[in-house]
């Protein structure tokens, strides 16, 4: 590569250098949702591309009225990482990501919080939890046992807690004939018949449902769905700031991605979180700049991303059956970030008698682990007030969401029932079933 | 979606006005934009036009129409149309304006404590469109501790009889300051934190009854209020109406420093009258490349995350804004590059895109570049004209369009309103067509 | 960089006052000639046309040199260098920040010279060491990865104005004053003698009669006038130099080629932005001069081959000074050869004026050893034998007080009160209302450009295109409460606020491509559109208002 074209590549690539764009505008902090609803966040502008500018490319610790300080930086740890304000911003920063790093500088100078460790080990606790799971989820919903929790670990006592399954999605699906890349499986159709499952944790060990939904779609559109090795994508880790243990686990997964993307597989998933976790952070956020992390970012897709590609080729069966209902759908965050619209109401309008109808609301307050902290519960909860006011008006039975986290937050604040798209797809397939049988 | 009959690039006051107006006619449309734009600082008024020696803003589009170089030329009928479908537009988002474009200039104050000569205004400067009576003061009001109003300022500066430059004034202005509740212990306070309190009625409440008690302590006798444009933005129809009644006196909303929450309650109303009509906006989503076939536009491709995102149009409407929207790059060795298309673009040489006194606005020639058009508003080659557009299915509207100093000239939303209108319209009858397929065109950008 | 200790500049004079000395020129000479005076024991007044350092110390790169520019070609030069280095890093430390500085070989640079600059650094006392390239490149990202050779030398970052207001603060506590925005006019003279400087109130325009028993001219580039106007003879060199600051900081550390010193060949974070300079143009007006296109490609042509990318960097402004060159052979020519040592000229000999003294050449790096040379000569002709140094005391530490200045600091201190935007004046460069209305307190009457030089105001992004209104507004409101007079108010305003626009876009439009012609663009837009500012400026009051 040519000099021209390195120094090229490392200023494309350099969120920090983004900040150059800024036109001091302060489109973004219109849009931001936690400056909306707490005095105590300045705002993306202010954290952001401002902030930047008084921070040092390597942080050295200072000594400062006798207390060693690390980072300049404070407010800028109530940025919930929602991305909101990079979508809006007219030049082109990117100002969420220049937040979570300065939040991860923070973190840096100090020993790391027990919770926030935690919080990232999500295979860890699903692993754990799982063989105990009618345990776990009782002592999750039990009062006592939750104030002790936000006392000592610092997770809000009415925090949105997934609920275990029980056995995980793999171990399910291995046992039904799922093929996971064991020796002995049989060999894998080529891509235009079969594709990579990313399943994340959630629908692992929290919504298997989800899994089964997916790859029951899938597998109807003549796909076989093959579930690889792969541990959490590691967007929690990247969140709190443990960038050293999420590029362990990001080097794992691309181990075993890579294989498949090069053969030109594609990586569907259902969680918007960790499809963009693949696609854009571990470029932008862990610095993942080599040829399996391309290939990989390349070969990742949201499964309602991929199944409107496949109705653009004429090859998704449309043989939905009616769905009397209306369905309110909230964009996550995290899927606006993917940048490529919003596939699961283009999905939605395939199906008879669907009024899905898009809430068209910037964040519902979760993002990601932002809203289980103790400290930021209430925030969260203000951020998502008008969306859960929306749903429960409009007196809808079930509601649509992309992202696990958003679904925990949704349900718990309004008490519908929260699905993926593809559960909402799965079920009119089969409705179409039983009206083609019926006759 | 991933096909639409037309996609328009630019989310700003044109780019959401051609949409909406597409929209009507049926047209399913989508509406793609790196970020929102020039409209989220947009103070209030609709600038139609001005122009040396006139004093209506239709005398104006009619003097600037005069010059066939300027969008006028080709769109000063379209004016009355855009403008009336424009007012009922409003009017049904609950954000009615006021004034026409045959009525004369008045000044509106603005938040600096200068004036600028309008005629059509959102209600929530109205107030201004009525000339002064004989004593009649101007009390300008403003919440104390807000760092972008400082009405002592202000009234000293409006009482200079050259900032109203010769147009109908109050006899006296004042500037008072009061203590709005909670504000004081805010760490943050900016426009639109106050407008959201504005929208709140039970903090909007004892706020407006402390701005009433404020106002009374200055005397009686006719006056007119002014207060900073923060009366609210989600909920501005209520805040005024509330704020109407309880300071029980006219409010002329003065602009401020951005982001201009007027701008942002256009914003919203066009985005919901968009997507009552069935039209798509992608935020944070700008277009890469673009596929065309000889004079067809075939696709574009938007940057998303690992790869593009590619939606097959009919028809293309570029409403990127000029330099200031980012449609137009002035390169460092002197070319202006159109950051979509490629388009052929016209403008001044290097040594004369800012020169001399930067306070005066024609200081910038700049500001004439752009994008030259024929009378359907799709682009040419200003190089060679006769040879017909470049793209046959590719309109151009507002600040992108050559030939206007919208800063001098005071024109942009009259240009983007009226280019809005025909661009529409000559989608609609027939400029637009089938999605096809063909090579790839990488969208130049241009340097920054 | 910002509080210094109040009253340190005055506003007005009393003229019954014989001053022991009178220095004209309030740069970093002036002032360090103005304490060194004063701790000898002489009641100096010091008196600037303008505010304090708008000379060549306000206009300068922010390099505090530890002389490695300078080892091969003028040794001795280096050697003063690198004395006043450790001297400033004991003294005004609050006005340093320790970035450190390396020379890189370039692939353009020869083998000759960069083989011998570590022990021509050594010869000169120079500390450097060489470093391993690797290690740079991981430091400075940014920086051409083709460079060869790295060396690291102890370059700093220094900060004019707040060194400046410190000499002065502790002269003022001694009983001496500094006068802004008092112009010397003339001279009386009475034989061999100047008996007093007729120093003008630019202001008011009220002339007075300054008596003084010793004359001193630091006047920098402008030496040449002061001189005239007593009747000495003084050629001056002046020398312009451009720079062009960039809105990041590539580098946290100075960047210097390692070759025989030319044009753009040094890169120097400066609190918030990184500056690259610099051009050597021989000018014959140090007031009337400009930047062009092309003085601007060349820096970045030369700049690219330390930063690659540089020309991708978003480039906030270009601005200029003018060395204060001095060749005694006094032909007034070309001036990259001209020497940079500084010389004292006593006029007693030269012109038969027994008084007057002059110091000329230099650079802010030595402006301490520049003052104690100058007071050594006009203390032996004022028959004072005090001795004293300057390099001994610390100066009175401004906001860090003895610590170095922390690029973090004003952020950190802001986040420490709590944060927020609601009381900041200037965003870009967190400027609060506190810190703006004490230097109103401080510094009444003044401009918005003086307030920049306290506070940074108006040095960012934006360039005033946001802050320039809540200046003005703070400015008004302060005025309102002094000035009493409220027909002046708004006049007044309106003058700030379009002085200040003016001059910010002065630096604009030599650079106005890309983003910040975009930049510039918008803030036109809602300047004039939004906020009618025209409106502010015009004169009159017929027409329908347009401009």
């Amino acid at each position: 590569m040519t000099i021209a074209a390195l120094v090229d590549q490392a200023l494309d690539e350099s969120v920090g250098l983004s900040t150059d764009e800024c036109l001091k505008c302060n489109i973004c902090n219109t849009v931001c949702p936690v400056a909306r609803v707490d005095d105590r966040f300045p705002g993306p502008k202010y954290v952001g591309p401002q902030a930047q500018r008084f921070r040092l490319a390597a942080p050295v610790p200072v000594n400062l009225d006798g207390r060693r300080v690390h980072s300049p930086d404070v407010t800028v740890d109530w940025c919930s990482g929602c991305g909101w304000c990079t979508t809006a911003c007219p030049a082109g920063v990117k100002i969420a990501e220049v937040n979570s790093r300065a939040r991860a500088s923070i973190r840096a100078g100090r020993r790391p919080r027990l919770r926030d460790w935690m919080i990232g080990q999500t295979d860890l606790l699903g692993r754990l939890g799982a063989p105990f799971a009618p345990l776990a989820n009782w002592a999750f919903r039990n009062r006592p046992i939750r104030a002790l929790i936000e006392l000592t670990i610092g997770i809000h006592r009415k925090a949105p807690l997934p609920v275990y399954a029980g056995r995980p999605f793999r171990s399910r699906f291995r046992r039904r004939g799922g093929r996971v890349g064991r020796p002995g499986e049989p060999v894998l159709p080529p891509p235009d018949r079969a594709v990579v499952y990313f399943h994340g944790c959630a629908a692992n060990y929290y919504e298997p449902h989800v899994a089964d939904a997916a790859i029951a779609v899938l597998e109807r559109n003549g796909f076989e769905v093959i579930a690889p090795p792969q541990v959490c994508c590691g967007l929690p880790l990247i969140s709190n700031g443990l960038y050293g243990q999420a590029r362990g686990q990001a080097r794992q997964n691309l181990d075993v991605l890579a294989e498949y993307a090069r053969q030109g597989y594609r990586i569907v998933g259902t969680s918007t979180s960790c499809t963009h976790t693949l696609k854009a952070e571990y470029d932008e956020m862990l610095d993942l700049h080599d040829e399996d992390a391309r290939v990989v970012a390349e070969a990742t897709w949201d499964i309602c991303e991929f199944l409107v590609d496949l109705h653009e080729q004429g090859r998704l069966d449309t043989r939905f059956g009616r769905l009397d209902e209306d369905l309110p759908y909230h964009a996550p965050c995290q899927l606006r970030s993917h940048g490529i619209g919003l596939p699961a109401m283009d999905l939605f309008e395939l199906v008879p008698g669907l009024r899905a109808v898009d809430m068209d609301h910037d964040c519902c307050g979760i993002a990601g682990t932002y809203g289980l902290k103790r400290e930021k519960y209430e925030i969260a909860m203000r951020v998502g007030a008008d969306l859960f006011r929306k749903i429960e008006a409009s007196g809808a039975t079930e509601t649509a969401c992309d992202s696990e986290t958003c679904r925990w937050q949704i349900a718990s604040a309004t008490g519908t029932t929260v699905r993926h798209p593809v559960e909402i797809l799965a079920a009119a397939y089969a409705a179409g079933d039983r009206a083609a049988t019926a006759h | 979606m991933a096909t639409a009959d037309v996609a328009i690039i630019g989310a700003g006051l044109a780019g959401l006005a051609t949409a909406v107006r597409l929209a009507e006619h049926g047209a399913r449309v989508v509406v793609l934009a790196q970020g929102n734009g020039a409209i989220h600082w947009a103070g209030g008024p609709i600038d139609v036009a001005v122009a040396p020696g006139v004093d209506t803003p239709a005398a104006a589009v009619g003097r600037l129409a005069s010059n066939p170089a300027h969008p006028y030329a080709v769109l000063a009928d379209d004016v009355p149309h855009a403008l009336g479908w424009f007012g009922s537009l409003v009017a049904e988002g609950d954000l009615p304006h006021a004034g026409s474009p045959g009525d004369p200039f008045r000044a509106l104050p603005t938040g600096i404590g200068g004036t600028r000569p309008v005629a059509i205004v959102p209600n929530g400067q109205a107030a201004i469109l009525r000339p002064w009576d004989p004593g009649e003061r101007l009390v300008v009001v403003g919440p104390a501790g807000f760092k972008d109003f400082w009405p002592l300022a202000i009234a000293a500066s409006l009482r200079r009889p050259s900032v109203w430059g010769g147009l109908d004034r109050p006899e006296r202005v004042e500037g008072v300051s009061v203590e709005l509740p909670g504000l004081a212990a805010r760490r943050n306070l900016n426009a639109l934190r106050i407008a959201d309190l504005f929208d709140d009625p039970a903090w909007r409440r004892p706020a407006l009854e402390a701005i009433a008690r404020a106002v009374d302590a200055t005397g009686s006798g006719p006056l007119r209020v002014g207060l900073p444009a923060v009366v609210g933005c989600r909920d501005h129809g209520a805040a005024l109406r509330g704020a109407l009644e309880v300071v029980d006196r006219p409010i002329v909303e003065l602009p401020l420093v951005p982001p201009g929450i007027p701008g942002i309650r256009l914003y919203g109303l066009l985005r919901d009258a968009l997507r009552a009509r069935g039209g798509r906006l992608l935020l944070g989503e700008p277009v890469v490349r673009v596929e065309t076939d000889g004079r067809r536009v075939l696709s574009v491709a938007t940057s998303a995350a690992a790869r593009s995102y590619v939606i097959r149009v009919g028809s293309l409407v570029l409403a990127t804004g000029g330099i200031a929207g980012g449609g137009l790059v002035g390169d460092p060795d002197g070319r202006i590059v159109e950051t979509v298309l490629g388009l052929p673009a016209e403008g001044p040489p290097i040594d004369r895109w800012m020169t001399g006194d930067p306070l005066d606005p024609g200081s910038m020639p700049i500001a004439l570049a752009g994008v030259r058009t024929d009378g359907e508003l799709r682009p040419v080659d200003p190089a060679d004209p006769g040879a017909g557009p470049v793209f046959d299915n590719v309109r151009v509207v507002g600040g992108l369009l050559a030939g206007q100093r919208s800063l001098a000239e005071r024109c942009g939303d009259g240009i983007a309103l009226a280019s809005a209108w025909r661009a529409a319209a000559s989608i609609a009858t027939g400029g637009g067509g089938a999605v096809g397929t063909a090579a790839a065109v990488p969208a130049p950008g241009g340097s920054r | 960089m910002t509080a210094s200790p109040p009253t340190a500049v005055s506003t007005t004079l009393d003229a019954r006052i014989a001053w022991d000395a009178l220095v004209i020129g309030g740069g970093a000479t002036g002032a360090g000639l103005l304490r060194d005076l004063a701790r000898r024991g002489l009641r100096t007044l010091l008196v600037d046309r303008s505010d304090l350092g708008t000379g060549t110390s306000g206009r300068y790169h922010g390099l505090l040199h530890s002389g490695g520019r300078y080892v091969a070609k003028d040794p001795n030069a280096a050697r003063e260098c690198i004395v006043e280095n450790r001297v400033l890093r004991r003294i005004a430390k609050f006005a340093i920040e320790d970035t450190g500085g390396y020379f890189v070989a370039t692939p353009d640079d020869p083998d000759e010279y960069v083989d011998a600059f570590r022990e021509a650094c050594a010869a000169s006392d120079v500390d450097c060491h060489e470093v391993e390239v690797a290690a740079l490149l991981r430091r400075v990202p940014t920086l051409n990865p083709a460079i060869r050779r790295a060396f690291a030398v102890p370059d700093a970052a220094v900060e004019p104005w707040s060194l400046i207001d410190a000499n002065v603060a502790d002269a003022v506590a001694l009983g001496s004053r500094a006068l802004a925005y008092h112009r010397v006019v003339g001279f009386e003279r009475s034989g061999e003698r100047i008996l007093a400087a007729r120093v003008e109130d630019v202001r008011s325009g009220t002339v007075h009669r300054v008596m003084a028993a010793q004359v001193v001219s630091a006047a920098g580039a402008w030496g040449g006038q002061i001189a005239a106007m007593a009747g000495a003879q003084l050629t001056m060199a002046p020398g312009k130099g451009t720079m062009l600051v960039f809105n990041q900081r590539m580098t946290d550390a100075i960047i210097n080629r390692c070759h025989k010193p030319g044009d753009g060949d040094i890169m120097v974070p400066v609190g918030t932005v990184a500056i690259l300079g610099t051009t050597d143009i021989h000018v014959a007006d140090p007031d009337d001069w400009a930047i062009t296109r092309d003085e601007v490609d060349e820096l970045l042509d030369e700049g690219e081959k330390l930063f690659p990318g540089l020309r991708r960097m978003r480039l906030l402004r270009a601005y200029g000074g003018v060395r204060p060159l001095y060749d005694p052979g006094e032909t007034g020519t070309e001036s990259r050869d001209v020497t940079r040592a500084h010389v004292v000229l006593d006029h007693a000999a030269r012109d038969g004026l027994s008084n007057f003294t002059s110091i000329v050449g230099g650079k802010l790096t030595t402006y301490r050893l520049m003052a104690q040379d100058t007071a050594d000569v006009v203390c032996a002709k004022a028959g004072v034998t005090t001795a004293v140094s300057t390099a001994d005391e610390p100066l009175p530490g401004g906001e860090h007080g003895q610590r170095f200045h922390w690029l973090g600091g004003r952020l950190a201190a802001h986040e420490a009160d709590g944060g927020g935007d609601a009381d900041l004046i200037c965003e870009c460069e967190l400027v609060t209302r506190s810190m703006l209305e004490e230097v109103l307190e401080r510094r009444w009457p003044c401009s918005l450009d003086d307030v920049r030089r306290a506070t940074r105001l108006g040095m960012g992004p934006c360039q005033g295109g946001f802050c320039t209104f809540r200046a003005a507004g703070a400015v008004a409101d302060h005025a309102a409460r002094v000035a009493g007079s409220q027909a002046e108010v708004g006049k007044m305003t309106a003058t700030a606020m379009a002085e200040f626009i003016r001059e910010r876009q002065r630096g604009t439009q030599p650079i106005a491509h890309g983003r910040q012609l975009q930049e510039a663009l918008i803030a036109a837009g809602f300047q004039w559109g939004t906020l009618g500012l025209d409106s502010l400026v015009r004169t009159g009051g017929g027409g329908d208002g347009n401009g």
